[in-house]
């Protein structure tokens, strides 16, 4: 197997944009084309996750980006896995470089969606569920996510304000990320006098509808040696699934793709969870990055909401989990959160997280999933 | 198949495969044991009673359940078995009105899927 590295990255800012779904992915491209200092002919073929293209009248984006960026000759693959296609996306190119079928690939995610306004969104996302026993029921994803906080609350030592916490934290590190969707400090108070979503789920529990796109370039060593001295490479790629439906799984406090990728990824690294200096994890709503924390193995099930009231996941806590401001606070366009994910860890590991850099941090793991966590992929990252 | 698990719901039960072979119950809607991957199954009705395993009342609801806002959507845990089935349970406004082990029913099933009630 060949050894993966990641070369360049490149993203636009995550909110509501102006710029079509083509425009804002062939931007997010050539920022990674650009931070790699390559020549796009030196690409081999393109992976572009997205959702719902569909929104903004543009599906089977793969063609298309590959044409705009003058290599239309190129193989390209258009993937959807819900809210964790980008991080199945660049598992799909990350085992054809270590395969050896390709030296080089673009990896892109993109989303635009928030010009179809909360009902739209609301509706079209519940079709990621088991439509039959969720979306078609009534359950919204807030509502999936609730009801797994609701089984939390009601297992474990926890309280509302404990959730309400992880947005506080999220959004602090946010405000030092100038391509985040929302840069505002929030206290627990803010939390718990927001809107009812879904209970337990307030409207600061969960992560915004947003537009944007983000793209890595994914190498051999051979080819990142050849080409820079500032690349990232990845040590641990390990996917999971699991039931579809929350219905189906005998816990409703835990993600069980989240543990099988982790393991996969963490054997892959020869390395366990305590060897991770940070961590970009899957937050759509509060619970989630609670319930992610646990099963990625940090802490113990159950004392996932002691960890963050004692600060351990803050940017200089021992673990610090989300630095980026996660999906809470950076964003959430769905087709390209995985991606993004890469993005702020190639940003960390290479110098060039400013304000918002983990200090002396060497490894990154990112841990994107779709729907309830039926799709998940980790990957891990060292520094060179 | 879903039809025929949707008229044993409209009966007030959950239509489930038991495996020939192992013995393991799925709901109506799997075609190879999860357990032992044999593909042969005869049906086992259940009686659609059971608690409240989770719930979440939904305030900001997808396209078509507007009317019914707020509603609960709910986990239940068949009575007697390690299985679940979900659906949407009407007229709840507070949590107070639906704790974690409250006693359910299914009643039928419409188009807001699977419909259950207070017992």
């Amino acid at each position: 197997m060949e050894k993966v590295c990641v070369l360049g990255a490149g993203s636009t800012k995550y909110g509501k944009l102006e710029d079509s779904i083509t425009d804002i992915t062939i931007q997010a491209s050539v920022g990674a084309i650009e931070s790699a200092g390559i020549d796009p002919k030196e690409i081999q073929a393109g992976y572009i996750s997205n959702v719902f293209g569909v929104a903004d009248k543009q599906v089977h984006l793969g063609p298309v980006i590959m044409s705009n960026l003058g290599i239309p000759e190129k193989p390209s693959l258009s993937i959807e896995s819900a809210c964790g296609s980008g991080s199945v996306s660049f598992r799909e190119a990350f085992a054809n470089v270590a395969a050896g079928f390709y030296d080089a690939v673009l990896v892109a995610g993109t989303e635009k969606v928030t010009h179809t306004g909360t009902e739209w969104t609301t509706t079209y996302f519940s079709y990621c569920s088991d439509f039959f026993y969720e979306g078609g029921a009534g359950a919204s994803f807030p509502g999936l996510f609730a009801s797994m906080a609701r089984a939390y609350l009601t297992e474990f030592k926890a309280t509302e304000e404990d959730l309400a916490a992880v947005a506080v934290k999220n959004h602090e590190n946010g405000l030092l990320n100038p391509k985040a969707h929302l840069r505002k400090k929030i206290t627990i108070d803010d939390v718990m006098n927001s809107a009812v979503v879904a209970s337990p789920l307030k409207l600061y529990d969960c992560c915004p509808f947003s537009d944007g796109a983000s793209a890595v370039i994914l190498c051999s060593e051979k080819f990142a040696k050849a080409h820079s001295k500032n690349y990232v490479n990845v040590i641990g790629s390990g996917r999971g699934g699991s039931p579809a439906t929350l219905q189906g799984r005998d816990h409703m406090t835990t993600i069980p793709s989240t543990k099988l990728a982790a393991q996969a990824a963490y054997k892959m690294a020869g390395i366990t969870a305590k060897d991770i200096d940070f961590a970009e994890v899957h937050d759509c709503f509060t619970i989630a990055e609670v319930v992610d924390t646990e099963d990625l193995g940090f802490f113990e099930k159950g004392t996932g909401v002691q960890a963050v009231r004692e600060g351990r996941t803050a940017r200089n806590g021992d673990i610090p989990v989300n630095p980026s401001g996660g999906l809470k606070a950076k964003g959430h366009p769905i087709g390209a959160t995985g991606v993004g994910q890469v993005v702020e860890v190639f940003e960390q590991l290479t110098g060039k997280a400013g304000e918002r850099t983990v200090k002396d941090a060497k490894i990154g793991l990112t841990h994107n999933f779709g729907a309830t966590g039926a799709s998940c992929a980790v990957h891990i990252f060292q520094s060179v | 198949m879903k039809q025929e698990f949707i008229d044993a719901v409209k009966a007030g039960n959950v239509l489930t495969k038991k495996c020939t072979k192992c013995g393991h119950l799925h709901l109506a809607t799997v075609y190879f044991c999860q357990n032992c991957g044999a593909k042969g199954f005869e049906n086992q009705i259940l009686k659609g009673t059971g608690t409240v395993a989770t719930y979440t009342i939904i305030t900001v609801p997808p396209a078509g359940f507007e009317k019914y806002t707020p509603y609960a959507w709910v986990v239940m845990k068949i009575d007697g078995y390690e299985l679940r089935v979900s659906g949407f349970l009407g007229g709840i406004g507070s949590p107070a009105q639906l704790p974690v082990g409250a006693k359910i029913k299914i009643i039928g099933y419409d188009d807001r899927g699977i419909l259950l009630e207070k017992q």
